[in-house]
Formats: structure tokens, C-alpha cells, sequence
């Protein structure tokens, strides 16, 4: 099923050269999307620690369910690459 | 010391999979990192159309099984001296996680004695599934012929990291939420209260995503695990694969130690989050369906 996506560097005819711009792109946005988010949720986790340090216990686990959510988002990106490139 | 020995530790698991990619064939140098998630029938059982053939993923979900079980009665339920030990101390974080951090933020306070178990055991079996996943061990497809006897070589596979395995557990969590919520409010107050207060306009539109979104929790809960797992794993084997694909030995000096902080990133982090984050998730689903905002 998952066929050997990963001998790029043999790429020798445009569909195949398509279907690797496909898993690139696809795990790149996805990355980029999630690149942000992250930075977003840690940003503000620092924010609120550094306001009120006695409630680092409580946000701890929100951080990391916030976390997990977003990151996510690459994982779907990469499974929509994958798919593309193994059913296309 | 103790993070060298880790680290050596990490590099020692690595190498095994160098032994898979001796026999790959000239134009496909790399495809033994896909082979490792081809599943071959090992005791093929055939339930008419039904196959409930044991492979490598039905294999580690077993020890799976098994790991958690001992964990719950080693840790929890065999009874000490007196005085805590580390033992006992250990399943009562593990415990106080499970409370704490995953039945009471999302379940109302009085479904928490029916459904802690699940959420519980749920936290417990998927983290002991993805750390199984990063020990290697002689299950796999491979063999090696030491002083002639054959031995499966040792690989790092994830029952998490297929597909089915994680649909399996969302599908769960999916149809306990549904029936929990028909239970707890009656069918036609549960359905109805999907739909949020919207003037009845935009009822067309919002029906139709309201119901999407139930089966989007599915998609979400399961590709979500599964990813994390594939991506983990292929990470770190393909890190160790291209001294193969490109033939270069001195790659090594920089592709193995990216390998081993991906696996000890992967271990440290990912499997205990990805474990929390399913639980939370059901516990969250579950106590959602029981009392609806509205």
C-alpha cells in the first residue's frame, strides 16, 4: 500500500516529479500552519505564567492539549501528501 | 552519565534496522522503510469472509494488552508493607493523571465513576501500545541466521502506527459517546442539542455541519494517533536510511545522532502526550454527550 515514496531523487517523469510536489506541499503547509499555532500557544503559556506563576499547574495541561490539537495539523497534511502520492 | 547512557541507548536501537536494508534491489534502495509496515498473515484465521488473521500489529497489540494489565495489578492492586515504595508511588501518579488531568476535565462529576475505567485504561493501553512500539523487539518479518539458527531480527514497530488499530479505539469512544448521550438526555433532546442556538435561517447551513462535525471527531481522533506514530517511526528510519539510499557511510556521523534525538523525542514526549491526548479527548466527547452546553 504505502509503495516507496521515497526515492525522490529517482524521480524521472512529470507525474511522478507531480506527486512528490504534492507530499512536499502537502507537509510543508501543513507544517506551516502548525509552525504558527505552536509558537502561538507557548507564547501565550509564557505570557500567563509569567502573570500569574501560581496557576502553571492548571494551564500545564491545557498547554498540552493545545499542543497535541495543533500539531495535528502537520500529521494531516502529511496523510493528504501520502495520499496523493500513493492513489493519484 | 545517566543522558549518555540514554543516548546510547537510543543509538543501540537504531542500528538494528541497518540489517533490513542489505537485501534492498538497485532501483528501490529505500523500500524496506514501507516494507516495515506491510502486514503478513503469521496464523491465518479465516471467519468466512471475515479475516482474523494474527500479524505483526495484532501481535504487539497483544503484548500490549498483557504490558498494560501487569502495570494496572503491579503497580496498583499488589499490596506492600508499609511505608510507600516507588512502586506504589508510581501508580498513584499514574492514578492522579487519570483523575485529575483527564476524568474531571472533561466528564461531569457524576459520570466519573462510570466512566474513570475507560478513560483510564484507555490512557494506560495506548501509552504502553506506542512505548512497545519504540523497544525493539525480535517480532518481525525478517530473520537472521546466528550460528545456524534463524532469529527474527529485532525491529521498532507501533501497533498505533496502523490504521485500523486506532479507528478501532475512536470507533469505541464514538458509539459510548452517542449511546451515553442518548442514555443520559433521551434521543430527541440529545440529537436536537448538536445544533446550537442560530437563527432558524441558517439552519440548512449548519444542520449538515453540525452532523459532518460528529464524524469529523472520528477522522480527527484516530488519523491524529496513527500519524503521530507513523511519523514517528519513519522518521527515525529513514534518518538511519539514507546512509542506504545514499550510499555513504560517513552520513552516519550526522544522520544517526538526527535518528536518536527524533527517537528520544518521540519517546520523552510524543508517546506520553499522544496517550493523554486520546483519553482527554474520549473523556471530553463522553462528557460533552452527557451534559450538552444547552
Amino acid at each position: 500500500m504505502l509503495s516507496s515514496y521515497f526515492f525522490l531523487a529517482a524521480v524521472d517523469d512529470g507525474a511522478d516529479a507531480g506527486k512528490a510536489i504534492a507530499l512536499a506541499l502537502g507537509i510543508g503547509l501543513g507544517a506551516l500552519g502548525a509552525g504558527v499555532g505552536i509558537g502561538n500557544i507557548f507564547g501565550s503559556m509564557i505570557q500567563a505564567v509569567a502573570r500569574q506563576p501560581e496557576l502553571r499547574g492548571e494551564l500545564l495541561g491545557i498547554q498540552w492539549l493545545g499542543f497535541a490539537l495543533t500539531e495535528a495539523v502537520v500529521f494531516y497534511g502529511l496523510i493528504g501528501g501520502l495520499l496523493a502520492y500513493v492513489l493519484v | 552519565m545517566k543522558r549518555l547512557a540514554a543516548l546510547l541507548f537510543g543509538l543501540s536501537l537504531v542500528l538494528p534496522s541497518l540489517a533490513l536494508a542489505q537485501e534492498g534491489e538497485e532501483e528501490d534502495k529505500g523500500a524496506f522503510i514501507s516494507e516495515e509496515w506491510e502486514l503478513h498473515e503469521w496464523i491465518p484465521i479465516h471467519l468466512g469472509p471475515i479475516d482474523m488473521s494474527i500479524n505483526k500489529a495484532v501481535a504487539y497489540l497483544l503484548l500490549g494488552a498483557l504490558c498494560s494489565c501487569l502495570i494496572g495489578i503491579v503497580l496498583m492492586r499488589v499490596k506492600v508493607g508499609r511505608g510507600p515504595t516507588r512502586r506504589q508511588a508510581l501508580g498513584e501518579t499514574i492514578y492522579e493523571v487519570a483523575q485529575v488531568q483527564v476524568a474531571e476535565q472533561g466528564l461531569p462529576t457524576h459520570a466519573i465513576g462510570r466512566w474513570f475505567p475507560y478513560v483510564a485504561s484507555l490512557m494506560v493501553f495506548i501509552w504502553t501500545v506506542n512505548m512497545l512500539g519504540f523497544i525493539p523487539l525480535p517480532l518481525s518479518d525478517e530473520s537472521v541466521t546466528i550460528a545456524g539458527v534463524e532469529l527474527p531480527t529485532l525491529a521498532i514497530f507501533a501497533a498505533t502506527s496502523t490504521l485500523s488499530v486506532t479507528l478501532a479505539l475512536a470507533l469505541m469512544t464514538f458509539v459510548f459517546t452517542h449511546v451515553e448521550g442518548i442514555r443520559a438526555n433521551g434521543s430527541w433532546n440529545y440529537f436536537k442539542s448538536w445544533i446550537p442556538e442560530v437563527p432558524k435561517v441558517m439552519y440548512p447551513l449548519i444542520i449538515p455541519l453540525e452532523i459532518l462535525g460528529q464524524f469529523m471527531r472520528l477522522i480527527s481522533l484516530s488519523v491524529r494517533l496513527y500519524a503521530n506514530m507513523l511519523a514517528g517511526h519513519m522518521l527515525i528510519l529513514t534518518f538511519v536510511g539514507l546512509i542506504i539510499v545514499l550510499e555513504n557511510v560517513f552520513l552516519a556521523i550526522v544522520a544517526v545522532p538526527a535518528a536518536a534525538i527524533f527517537y528520544l523525542f518521540e519517546v520523552l514526549i510524543v508517546v506520553s502526550i499522544q496517550a493523554y491526548i486520546f483519553a482527554a479527548l474520549s473523556a471530553i466527547y463522553i462528557g460533552s454527550a452527557i451534559e450538552p452546553e444547552h
